[in-house]
């Protein structure tokens, strides 16, 4: 199988090429759908963003600088639609179900079980501009310089941020009992 | 614990101390047990969030992201060249009664574009399975063949508007614009991508519009 690289798939796609833009589909749905998961911590508000975030970087890839790296764009996209979906929900409505407070014991949990589930609960107890930047170092694992070119922000910034919202999923974490020694 | 020291923890963790800093840091972890725990919980913390395991989107994504995108105004002609269209024509021009044949392939995982040309020239095509689409928006029929190792899905459809299909199979999933021409019919052959194993389903939607308005399942048997 032979596997073309962003520009060039990008570049069919600009052309008209319109199973280019599907090869980019099948590229990235699990990371974006993903970045909108980790973001709303809901699957179907996940799933839409995903969507929406594919229909917009197919309507505006006529607007692309591909002196900036595809998914670079793409996730800020994402990010974008994410933010977008936590501003249209209800108060609290980004920390429910199963998440809440008073679930089951953690004593009955596994260990990473009980962990996992602490962190992404902290994770949905801070501001999401800075649950954004673990989000894209964390779980995308990317670079200062990506993350700046995602987040549009100087990288001093991009730094400061993702040291904040360390220190507070670290406090946050402590005060639920969660064990980090 | 000051800012400093944290930021030095912070740049620890992302491998990003220069060899002063590393002293620095050490100095600080030896003299504060506070400033050793923060640390350690830090590292903790970053090697948990680093290794939560990205959850797996459901199956059809791909598809209800390509069934949601704007119609097509036309199928781009390079496309169209990317198969050897006589060697079809060809083996399945005694398959289909009427109609002009274009020929499309579903690209993915499986053997490259020469080796199905090969495959698919030898020996006489078998129908594996034949749906009707009823009366819908959409008419007509698909039916599914092996050729070889080789395996091909014939559309003879008619529409009062463009249709495309979304052709999913073995995990991949491919659009194929403007099935139908100006006066609304179409008969077309699409290659697919493996061998076709047994209970494999190729699922096809038809979209006008960007709307879904109709579907098909075939099976190898």
């Amino acid at each position: 199988m032979n596997e073309e690289d962003d520009p060039t798939l990008v570049r069919r796609c600009q052309e008209g090429d319109r199973h280019a833009f599907d090869q980019l589909v099948l590229r990235y749905q699990k990371p974006v759908f993903n970045v909108a998961l980790r973001m709303l911590r809901d699957r179907q508000g996940a799933l839409d963003v995903a969507q929406s975030t594919f229909l917009k970087v197919f309507e505006h890839l006529a607007d692309y600088d591909p002196a900036f790296r595809f998914y670079s764009w793409m996730y800020r996209i994402a990010i974008n639609e994410s933010l977008n979906a936590l501003g249209a929900r209800k108060p609290l409505e980004g920390i429910g179900g199963d998440e809440a407070d008073d679930g089951p014991s953690p004593e009955r949990q596994a260990e990473d079980e009980q962990t996992r589930r602490a962190i992404e609960d902290a994770l949905m107890h801070i501001k999401p501009e800075l649950r954004t930047v673990i989000i894209l170092r964390h779980f995308m694992h990317l670079s200062y310089e990506d993350m700046a070119g995602v987040l549009q922000l100087p990288e001093k910034t991009v730094k400061s941020r993702l040291y904040s919202a360390r220190q507070l999923l670290r406090e946050h974490l402590l005060r639920r009992g969660v064990d980090l020694t | 614990m000051t800012e400093e020291e944290l930021a030095l923890i912070h740049a620890e963790i992302d491998g990003e101390l220069d060899g002063r800093q590393r002293g620095e840091l050490a100095r600080q972890l030896l003299a504060d047990p506070g400033t050793r725990a923060v640390r350690d919980q830090l590292h903790r913390l970053c090697e948990r969030l680093d290794t939560l395991e990205q959850a797996e989107p459901p199956s059809d994504l791909p598809t209800r992201i390509l069934a949601a995108l704007p119609p097509a105004t036309a199928t781009p002609k390079r496309y169209r060249k990317a198969l050897p269209r006589w060697r079809y024509a060809a083996l399945f021009a005694g398959l289909l009664g009427a109609g002009a044949l274009v020929f499309e392939t579903v690209r993915g995982p499986g053997p490259a574009t020469s080796e199905m040309t090969g495959t698919m020239a030898a020996g006489a095509p078998v129908t594996l399975d034949t749906v009707s689409l009823g009366d819908g928006p959409i008419a007509g029929r698909v039916s599914l063949y092996r050729d070889g190792a080789a395996l091909a899905v014939a559309l003879e459809v008619t529409a009062d508007s463009p249709v495309d299909v979304l052709v999913a199979t073995g995990g991949h999933t491919s659009r194929i614009n403007g099935l139908t021409n100006e006066s609304g019919a179409a008969a077309r052959i699409i290659a697919l991508p493996g061998t076709g194993l047994k209970g494999q389903a190729v699922e096809l939607t038809f979209l006008m519009s960007g709307r879904r308005v109709g579907s098909a399942r075939l099976t190898v048997p």
